[in-house]
This record gives C-alpha cells, structure tokens and sequence, in this order.
C-alpha cells in the first residue's frame, strides 16, 4: 500500500522547513536525513513544485533551482511562507519525552559519559521545545532490566563497544553452560530482559534471559556480524506442544507476562490461555507459581507432575517444622485493583 | 480530463493557501481556488473532502483555526495560526536524532508508532544532519503494548477529560461501566495501569488496561475535572512505587537453583532468625535480596523441594499457599476444579 497522506505530507513540509537557510543539498542526503529512498526524494520535489498559493502562476509556486537540480543537488529558491518547522502535537511530544525518560532511567547508570550527555541534550531540547506537554507528566513508563547489576553492565558496555563476551548462563532446565557470544540486542519484553546474541558454543543464534545470565565477562575480541533472519517475535517459541491453562479472573497478569499462542476470556471472566511448552520444566513453574488461580489443564500430564513436586516440597517444610498453617489464611492478592 | 491531484498534494495546496490567506478563506474559496479541490465530483463529495482533509491537518498537529466574520454570524472561514506551528528554535545533531529514533521505538502500539514516527519525520527537519544510529546500538527497550485504549486515555489525562469503560473486576469478574477522572497512565512490570478518581465510588482507583473492554468513551468538555491534590497523587502512585529492599533466607539443595545463588549476599546476622530449619539435611542457607515477595515467592516455589524459605514468615506462608493450591493441581487438571472458583 501507498505511505499515508499525512505522512508524506509531514515530510514535504519537513523538506521545505530544512532546505530553507541551506544553499543546496544532494539528493541522496536529503533521502538520508528524511530515511527515504532517492527515487521518493525525486517524487516529493516533483510534488513541491507544483505546490503553491492559488493562482498557481510561477510566482505562486514552490521553487527550486533548476541547474542545481541537473546536477542532483536540491537548492530551495522560494518556499511560500512554508519555511518554519512545524511544532509536536500534544501527544507526539508525551509519548516521545515518556520514552526518552524510560530510556535514561533504565540505560543512564550504565551509559559512559559520552552517551549519558547525548541522552540528557536530547531530553532538555525536547523538553524546552515542546513545553506544556512536558511539564504534564501523563504517563509514566518504568523499564526494569532484571539481572544483576554486573551482568547489565557488561552486557550494555559489550553492546556498546560491540565486543564478545564470556557468558556462565543457567538454562530452564537448570543446566549451566559457560559460552562466548557476539551479542547482537538487548530487549526487554514480557516483564524480563533478554539478550540476542550469536552463540559460538552453538554456531547459532540464541535468546539469553538476562536473569539467568549467572556472570558475564567484557573480552578483548571484537563482536563479528552475523547475518541472521529476523526474528518476528523472538520471545515467542515455535515450536512445542500446546498447552491450555484455565485460570480465574484476578490471574490476567498472567496473559500480560507469558507469551501465548492464544488468550480467551470466558462469561464468567475467568480465562484460558493457550501457551506453546518448549520446556516441560517452564511449564511446571508457571503452573507452581500460579497455582492458587489455575482451574484446570489440557492435556492434564504437566499438572500431575506440579502436584507431585508441590508435595514432595511441602513434606520437605513438614520435615524443618516450617509447614505453619497462617491464622485467617494471609491471602495476599495482586493488590486491590479498581 | 487531467488526472486528479494526489491526496499529499491537495493537502499541501490547502495548508499554503490558509498560510499565506490575508485574513481567512471560506469553504466556497477553497473549492474554487485551491488546486485539487476541484475534483470533487458534488457537493457532498467537496464538503467530504474538505472536512476530511481539515481534520487530517489538525491530527498532524496543523493549527487550523476557524474564523467567523464579523457580518454574518454563520459565515465560517479558516486559516492556519501561524503563532501556533512553529516549533521553538532548536537544533539537533545527528547523535540527539538517533537516541530520539531509538526511543521511538520504544512503544509497539501502533497509534503511538504514529506519533513518535511524525514527532521524527518533523524533527528531522531541525536535525544538523541525519541521525546516528549508532550511538545506543543494541539497546532496544521495549514497552508492553498497552492495548487500544492507550492512546485515547492519554489524550484524556492531557485534556482532563472525564472517561467512561467497560471493567472486568479484578475479584469477581463482572463486568460493569466506569466513570474515571483519568490523573495517571503508568507502565510497570506488572502491566499498564490507570489512575484516577472512580466517580462513583468518589475514591482513587487504580485500572489495568488489560481489563478495559471495548472501546474508551470522553464524556463532557476538557478540563472538566479539579485535578489531584499533590497529596492524593502521591498517595495514589505510592502504591506503585518500588518496594524496599528486604532479606531472604532460604534453604536450597547442593549445586541447585543457581540463578538464585548468583544473587545471594554475605550473610549479615539474617541467618540467626532462622535457626528452625538451619544448616539441616545438608542444604546451603543463603541470603537473597529481594523486593517483590510475589515474584520470589513464584521463583522459589518453580523449584519445588530444591529451596524451601526459612525467613521471612510471611514469604515462607506466600510460597505454602502456593504449594498447597498445587498440590491439589491433579485433580483440577482433571476439570474437578471448576467448584473452587
């Protein structure tokens, strides 16, 4: 499908507000500065030249120069009036600012000085240019990156200055592995953060869960690249069998931090949720952690197993004296919600 | 016939004109001297057209105002305030362009992908060059979705604008309408939350977004609410702030659970609390710092008998609870457990 009108039209007065003041630009870091290609650079001066007040004589129009224009450089001779930058709109200026705060929260303690100055002009320009909108502190966005601190940090200076590093990493099924990769990305997504990363161990490219990075070491070696494919979500696993987890309504945080196939709610607003099991372990715990909520499970086998384990740990309590029943149960709740 | 003007083109034309317009233009001017409106084929379609095109510009931030004359009470022209488009004077570079692309990317739903993209592209425009992405590189954070009532709630807090949805009840599942003074959009671990004054309830109540169904209704004008005291808006988000730090003192099984053991701290004299339990069947006590006692208590009951909680009681009680529900998990999984909900 064709880009947006109100897109392109962005871009055009983005065009004429830019060229105005500069004495001619190439075409290709016009295309550069806007991210376009160089065929789009073309269509949208062809556009802008014929644009104007009405009358739509020569003198009405947009123009630029046209030997300039041979010669592949973009040179604005008149701009109609069109020459000043268009301010952000109210919510273009909050959703930007809340990011931009995020970012400095979650990246800042970790950042050298260099980036954390950029980061900080970036924030105090936008802030002084949008105004009212950044004083109104709307939302809120909090980013947690868990994992231990030095672990973040190595793994945030072995991105930056794009370097191997040595990781001792913890699967799910607790089996611990010491591995080199060449890290790629870190990204935060269902409530943890995860590291994409070439593994040499494997030949291959792995997701690590940060929290489960048990130690990470900056090495000498710079990162190679890797020529990867894209992965569409690469918290969500492709493969496995599905499994549906019935649960009650206050368990909705559920849905939110578990990738799933599939989510239903149900009339009575309890729900089920169909998750893909690439580890029968993950699925154990998921199932141990949310217990008190699950109202059933198809097909039954990881349940079964949760049962047993779940007994075979309160008879370890049973065995310290630590198997305590609480006086008026001490049911706590995801916290009074509305 | 020449071929009509593209949609980008017209648009341009119209936002020139009423730039450049002396006082205002009216709908009747537009039509017959702005390029591309004469492809309207009626009537209906000018009008379709123009109102369209009119709010297309206004969502992009084009500050089109409507001006009345001064002989006719019903005789509406436009034009473009031109004290109201101008960003302020500033300048980025390359680097400040590409921390502000990284953080674009930040959101992943779609309507705020618009806005963070338009912020760009008219950013773009004041950027000494194009922008670095280098400067972050690897560092993608990202936020959860928050779903399609994102962004009309975050319109609503900024305009102070009272709202009205359908809410699923955390407790009971019903589904019921409320009618919220939105103070507050919050993103944390646990999800996206709302804050505001629930107005039949006349109390602060906090949503989560998950829960919204169908769609977000603005009821009345903006500004139509006295926002929070500081004190109520403190006391609100206090709730949600980060927990302090506490200690746990587990029991965990030989060369087990050694994600948890990457985390434990010296022991500083927590151990002494927990003598019940200590030092027995040859398990290591460890001391774990945490936060959260939910997410402890459903990290340390993954592991089954690996690591029992010697200290504090009340986690130790958190991950019983949990084990005792899964204990009877065989016979929900086999659809007995319907009667517990």
């Amino acid at each position: 499908m064709a880009e947006r009108t109100g897109e392109r039209l962005l871009r055009l007065l983005g065009m004429v507000a830019y060229l105005d003041g500069r004495s001619g630009v190439p075409v290709e870091d016009l295309a550069e500065q806007f991210g376009v290609t160089t065929a789009q650079v073309l269509q949208d001066i062809d556009t802008l030249w014929v644009t104007g007040t009405p009358g739509y004589f020569p003198h009405d129009l947009i123009d630029f120069d046209a030997d300039s224009y041979e010669r592949g450089v973009v040179r604005l001779t008149e701009s109609r009036g069109m020459t000043r930058p268009l301010r952000l709109g109210a919510r273009e200026a909050t959703v930007l600012l809340t990011a931009l705060r995020a970012l400095a929260s979650s990246l800042g303690p970790g950042l050298d000085p260099e980036r954390a100055a950029v980061l900080a002009s970036a924030t105090a320009k936008l802030t002084a240019a949008t105004g009212d909108a950044a004083a109104d502190a709307a939302l809120d966005v909090r980013i947690d990156l868990p994992g231990r601190p030095p672990v973040v940090a190595a793994v945030e200076r072995a991105l930056l200055e794009r370097r191997r590093l040595h990781l001792r990493y913890v699967d799910t099924a607790e089996v611990e592995t010491e591995r080199d990769v060449d890290p790629q990305r870190l990204e935060t997504g269902d409530g943890h953060a995860y590291l994409r990363a070439w593994c040499h161990l494997v030949a291959g490219e792995r997701t690590f869960r940060l929290d489960r990075v048990l130690d990470a070491v900056v090495l000498d070696t710079p990162a190679e690249d890797h020529a990867v494919p894209a992965v569409a979500d690469p918290f969500r696993p492709s493969e496995g069998d599905v499994v549906t987890v019935h649960l009650r309504s206050r368990a909705r945080w559920v849905a939110e931090e578990t990738p799933t196939e599939d989510v239903r709610t149900l009339e009575d607003g309890s729900f089920e949720l169909d998750v893909r099991v690439q580890h029968p372990a993950w699925l154990q715990r998921l199932l141990l952690s949310v217990a008190d909520d699950v109202l059933a499970v198809r097909p039954p086998g990881a349940a079964v197993a949760a049962a047993g384990v779940a007994r075979d740990a309160l008879e370890a309590y049973a065995g310290l004296g630590l198997d305590d029943v609480p006086p008026g149960d001490g049911r706590a709740g995801t916290g009074g919600l509305g | 016939m020449p071929a009509p003007t593209p949609p980008a083109e017209r648009l341009l034309n119209l936002v020139i004109a009423l730039v450049n317009t002396g006082r205002r233009m009216t709908k009747e001017q537009v039509r017959r001297s702005v390029a591309g409106y004469a492809d309207a084929v009626s009537d209906e379609a000018f009008e379709r057209m123009f109102e369209r095109d009119k709010d297309t510009l206004r969502e992009l931030g084009v500050p089109v105002v409507t001006v009345t004359g001064a002989a006719h009470g019903d005789d509406v022209g436009y034009r473009v305030d031109l004290e109201a488009w101008s960003l302020p004077p500033l300048e980025l570079t390359p680097a400040e362009l590409g921390v502000l692309g990284l953080a674009a990317q930040l959101w992943q739903d779609q309507a705020l992908r618009t806005d963070t993209d338009r912020a760009l592209t008219k950013l773009r425009a004041v950027g000494e060059g194009p922008e670095r992405p280098d400067v972050l590189a690897g560092l993608v954070p990202r936020v959860r979705p928050g779903g399609a009532a994102l962004a009309p709630l975050v319109d609503a807090v900024h305009g102070r604008q009272v709202v009205q949805f359908a809410y699923r009840a955390a407790s009971t599942g019903e589904l019921r309408t409320r009618t919220v003074e939105p103070w507050h959009l919050l993103s944390r671990r646990g999800g996206w939350l709302l804050i505001g004054r629930d107005r039949d309830r006349d109390a602060p109540r906090s949503f989560r977004l998950t829960r919204l169904e169908g769609p977000v209704r603005r009821l009345g004008a903006p500004g139509a609410f006295v926002p929070p005291s500081r004190a109520e808006h403190e006391a609100s988000l206090a709730r949600w702030g980060e927990p302090p730090e506490r200690r746990a003192v587990l029991a965990v099984l030989p060369e087990r659970a050694p994600a948890l053991r990457a985390r434990a701290v010296p022991d500083a004299g927590e151990t002494d609390a927990a003598l019940p339990g200590r030092g027995s069947d040859g398990r290591d006590v460890l001391v774990v710092p945490y936060r959260s006692s939910r997410e402890l208590a459903e990290e340390v009951v993954g592991h089954g008998a690996a690591v029992l909680v010697l200290d504090p009681p009340e986690l130790r009680l958190a991950v019983l609870r949990r084990l005792r529900a899964a204990a009877a998990l065989d016979a929900a999984a086999a659809g007995r457990g319907d009667g517990r909900g």
